[in-house]
Formats: C-alpha cells, sequence, structure tokens
C-alpha cells in the first residue's frame, strides 16, 4: 500500500498545491507525463472553479470571468475542498477575497461575497418548525420576564458599511437595467432567510438588527430590548416581535 | 402521466427498468415533471443532496413519486488510502433511506489524500494489492450501507507502469471477488481505451455479463496535446457516433441493461435529453427482439 500511498500523495501534491514533483510510475505512451497530469490538474480546477462560480454569481459579475478565475485558484491554494459534497465548498471566500492584494480597490466585495454564502447557506438549511403560538399566548406575565426565542434554522445576519443588498440585486441576472450605486450612501443591516424553498434577504434598520442578533445569540426579550435601548431609547418592541413572529422567523421560545 | 402536485404512494425501491433514462439536473426539475416527454427513470449524483434541507430535497420527494430513481456517487473516494469517510457514509445510508434508490453507484477511483478533495475521479493503480484494498473497503461500504453498489469504470488520461491488470480485468475480479455490481460506461470505455490503446470490444468481453446492472452513455470532447487525440469525458454534448456503436456492441453482449443518458455541461433542453433516452431504447427495443 506504500505504493499507492506514494503515488496519492504526489498526485494530489501536483494538483491541489501546484507541486513541480511528478509521481513516479506514470506511462508517458507518446505524452509526456507532465502533461498527462495536467489535464487532472485543469480539470481538478476548473471544477472546484466552477462551484465557486455557481455559489457566488454576483462576485463574478462585479469582477468578470478572468478576475473570479485568478480569485478561485487562490482559494484553492490556499482552502482546498475537505468533503466528498460540494455543498460545503467555498465558505473562506470572503476571507480570501479581503486579502487579496488586487481586490484591495473592491472593498464592498468581502461583504458581498459573504452575503452570496449566507444565501447558499440558507437555501441548504434545515427546514424548521412553526411557533406553538396558542403556547405562547398561555404564558403568564410572569414568564415573560424569562421569555426568549429560537430564530429560523435558515436565518443569517449581516451588517455591511456597504449596500451590497442593493448590489446584490442589481446583479442578479434577471436584474432590470444596471443603475449605478452609489457606494458612499451607506450600509445596510440585512436577514437571510428561507421560510419554506426560496431564500429572501430582508433590509432591517440598525434596532431591529441588534434586537433579532441579540435574540439569536441567546438572550431573552428582556435582555435584547435593553441591549437596543441603550443606543435607540425610543425602540418599541412590539411592531417587530409581530412581523417576526408572523413572518416565521421565530420558531420557537424557551423560559430561561 | 402522474399529476406533479399530487403525492402518489411511493413505490418502495422501485426496481431500475432495462430502458433508457436521464441524469437528472437541478434545472430540469420542472421539466421533468410536467412536460409530456418522459425519461424511462432518472439517476441524480448523491453528494447534491447532502444539505439539510429546502428545495432540493424536497425536489427530489417530488420526482421520486413520478420515476424510479438511482443515486450516483462521485465522492466516496473508495480508492483513496484515507479511511473512509463515516460522515459521508452516515448521509448517503439516510438519503438512501429517504428516497429508496433502485440503484446505488460510484467510481472505480480516488477523489482524496490526506482529508483534502480534488473532487475528480482520479486513476488507480490496477495491483493485486489495490484490489485487495479495494475489496475490503466495498465490503464495509456495502456493509454499512446494507446493499450492494455498483462501480463505474472511469475515464481515464494516464496509466501506470507498475499496474498488473488490465483495467477490464480487475473491475471483473473486483466485482467478483466484492459482490459489487458494474456500471459500464461506453463513453468511459471509449475514452480510455482512445487515449491508452486498448481494444473497446476486449474491454467488454472481459467484464462478466451477469456483473452489469446499468450503463452510461455521455459525450466527450477531442483534445489534442503534443500532436496526439486526447479524449476528455466532459459531459458537455451528445453521445458520439462511435460511442453509439460502440454501444450496440455492447448490447449484443450483454442483453438489455438500463442504460442513462448523462449530460452535465452546457445543458440542453429537457427534450433533446429524452430524445437521447429515446435512440438508447430504440437500440434496447431491437437488442430485446432479437434476442427474443
Amino acid at each position: 500500500m506504500n505504493r499507492l500511498h506514494e503515488t496519492q500523495r504526489d498526485f494530489s501534491r501536483y494538483v491541489l498545491q501546484n507541486s513541480d514533483q511528478i509521481p513516479a510510475g506514470i506511462k508517458a505512451n507518446g505524452i509526456a507525463v507532465e502533461q498527462r497530469l495536467n489535464i487532472y490538474r485543469n480539470n481538478t480546477r476548473l471544477g472546484l472553479t466552477e462551484v465557486l462560480r455557481e455559489v457566488y454569481p454576483v462576485v463574478n459579475k462585479l469582477v468578470g470571468d478572468a478576475f473570479f478565475n485568478r480569485l478561485a485558484q487562490a482559494y484553492i491554494n490556499l482552502h482546498p475542498s475537505k468533503s466528498a459534497c460540494l455543498l460545503t465548498f467555498g465558505g473562506r471566500f470572503s476571507e480570501v477575497i479581503a486579502g487579496y492584494k488586487d481586490a484591495q480597490g473592491l472593498a464592498y466585495l468581502p461583504d458581498t461575497a459573504r452575503l452570496e454564502w449566507y444565501v447558499h447557506e440558507a437555501y441548504h438549511a434545515a427546514d424548521d418548525s412553526l411557533l406553538d403560538v396558542p403556547a405562547l399566548a398561555q404564558l403568564d406575565a410572569e414568564s415573560y420576564q424569562r421569555l426568549g426565542f429560537k430564530v429560523h434554522l435558515t436565518g443569517r445576519f449581516i451588517a455591511s458599511d456597504y449596500p451590497i443588498g442593493r448590489i446584490w440585486i442589481d446583479n442578479q441576472c434577471d436584474a432590470r437595467q444596471e443603475s449605478l450605486i452609489d457606494l458612499t450612501k451607506g450600509g445596510c443591516c440585512l436577514l437571510i432567510f428561507r421560510p419554506e424553498l426560496e431564500v429572501g434577504i430582508v433590509s432591517l434598520n440598525y434596532a431591529d438588527y441588534q434586537c433579532l442578533t441579540a435574540l439569536a445569540s441567546g438572550l431573552t426579550l428582556i435582555r435584547a430590548v435593553e441591549c437596543v435601548i441603550a443606543t435607540h431609547p425610543d425602540f418599541d418592541i412590539q411592531p417587530p416581535l409581530k412581523q417576526w413572529l408572523q413572518m416565521g422567523l421565530l420558531t420557537d421560545f424557551f423560559i430561561l | 402521466m402522474a399529476h406533479a402536485n399530487l403525492k402518489l404512494p411511493m413505490r418502495a425501491r422501485t426496481p431500475i427498468p432495462a430502458c433508457a433514462g436521464v441524469g437528472l439536473r437541478s434545472q430540469h426539475h420542472r421539466d421533468s415533471l410536467i412536460s409530456p416527454a418522459k425519461a424511462g427513470w432518472l439517476e441524480v449524483h448523491s453528494e447534491n443532496y447532502f444539505g439539510r434541507g429546502g428545495a432540493p430535497l424536497r425536489n427530489l420527494e417530488d420526482i421520486r413519486a413520478d420515476y424510479p430513481i438511482s443515486l450516483h456517487g462521485v465522492g466516496m473516494s473508495l480508492g483513496s488510502v484515507d479511511e473512509l469517510d463515516r460522515n459521508h457514509l452516515r448521509q448517503l445510508k439516510a438519503l438512501i433511506t429517504c428516497i429508496e434508490p433502485g440503484l446505488v453507484s460510484e467510481h472505480l477511483c480516488w477523489s482524496s489524500f490526506g482529508g483534502s478533495y480534488l473532487n475528480d475521479l482520479l486513476p488507480l493503480p490496477y495491483t493485486g494489492a489495490t484490489l485487495t484494498f479495494l475489496v475490503t473497503r466495498i465490503d464495509e461500504v456495502q456493509g454499512f450501507l446494507g446493499r450492494q453498489i455498483l462501480l463505474e469504470n472511469p475515464s481515464s488520461y494516464l496509466e501506470y507502469q507498475y499496474s498488473t491488470y488490465s483495467e477490464s480485468e480487475f473491475l471483473d475480479e473486483l466485482s467478483r471477488r466484492s459482490g459489487c455490481g458494474i456500471l459500464l460506461d461506453i463513453n468511459n470505455v471509449y475514452v480510455s481505451c482512445t487515449n491508452h490503446g486498448w481494444n473497446a470490444l476486449d474491454y467488454i468481453r472481459n467484464i462478466a455479463v451477469d456483473q452489469v446492472k446499468e450503463i452510461h452513455l455521455a459525450g466527450h470532447t477531442v483534445n489534442t496535446i503534443a500532436g496526439r487525440n486526447i479524449l476528455i469525458d466532459t459531459h458537455n454534448g451528445p453521445v458520439s457516433e462511435s460511442v453509439w456503436l460502440l454501444y450496440q456492441s455492447a448490447l449484443q453482449r450483454l442483453g438489455s441493461v438500463p442504460t442513462l443518458i448523462e449530460w452535465d455541461a452546457d445543458l440542453p433542453s429537457w427534450q433533446v435529453l429524452v430524445d437521447e433516452a429515446v435512440k438508447a431504447d430504440a437500440y434496447l427495443e431491437k437488442c430485446y427482439e432479437q434476442a427474443a
């Protein structure tokens, strides 16, 4: 088995780490062994690049195919796939873009990539249940003090200094005429959530974002509201809470 | 045809019929249900349904009500010296329990080393040691899944000097010793035989007839490297005429075997895929009539 081990070690280094060392024991048969191995190197790298392109169509559209291919090569070198299932491949693309020298001028790109990853994750995340509203209604006033909520399993949150929600929408395949987006016009807070089968992106104001992320981290409702009130003294939890319950974002409750 | 919204009683472990099916990609999910053009059965890539929920699984449950389903894996990395990925096996088993496929298949290849995946079908040296190793691995997998798996011959672009078996002899011997079935990909036979100068008819003759439970057909691309043609298994076009001819020869030997049309890149319309399946069906019928 040592020989198989050596072959696979050198073969995978050649393909994934661009190593120059040719695995021993390969027949040339009219074509240089290096050229034969390059077929695999190209196939593997192209395959993984296409997987990234499918998950990150907006990043691809923003930077173009050629630049995206370079980002993908950098990604494969730094974070090779760790699973046979490619649904989990590509989660650190945002990080790689942020550290990629030639992408430094595109400050909005890492957050845009993170948004696309969250959309991808939400699409494949586990289905979740509906909140038991009658049970919630029966809680006594004392329990309210210790009431907390579970956020839908597909729920993801992102806050950015850039209008990435708008960038995402304007760069969908079916988007109408592209319009200019003023990057200095401020950031956004977004909720990514899949109530049924379709993933939606919901724009949140900062107070709602703070409250929801506090709830998602496991804080009780009272504690979450206190956090928000520290910066938004006028915050009223009633309207957003009603809305979150109606949209199915809160799937369960607990008494801490 | 069954109405798309009406959930029929699930047909548990519906066997894959000896007719032509189509490899289903998510873009064709809706058409496969509502179009009057139907394939005899459908095959999907198992790993695409390893997500925890949402549309992919729901869609697969929908089509399962209308079609016999086969699960085809591309990532088990059976031939890797790495340990078998238990998590992968558990996910596959859960999917099998949920979908109850007629067939479950994988590849004669390796695709990972040291925990990193190349997510590609890489060639193995065909030696006695590899054979013993694979028999153990397949035994482990079939034991865990509680069922037979089929193993598909790969397309390859290189050979090892230290192989002591031909690929077809190796596959045949592996199937006998491990009890796995064979998924004979006729396009891969054609591609590898052309690339390495093997004889395609000999290749097929080396495989025991009763071990072949499924056939694959797909398109390939011709590349020129160092002045020589190398065929690449790209699955991005119709089945080539040469592969149709080889398919007919294979059927004469093997009889009617469930046959799948694979087309994964540059996807055509659903109708074009079904038309390819209809063509395969005509050859299967001819073969059936000759046998009768």
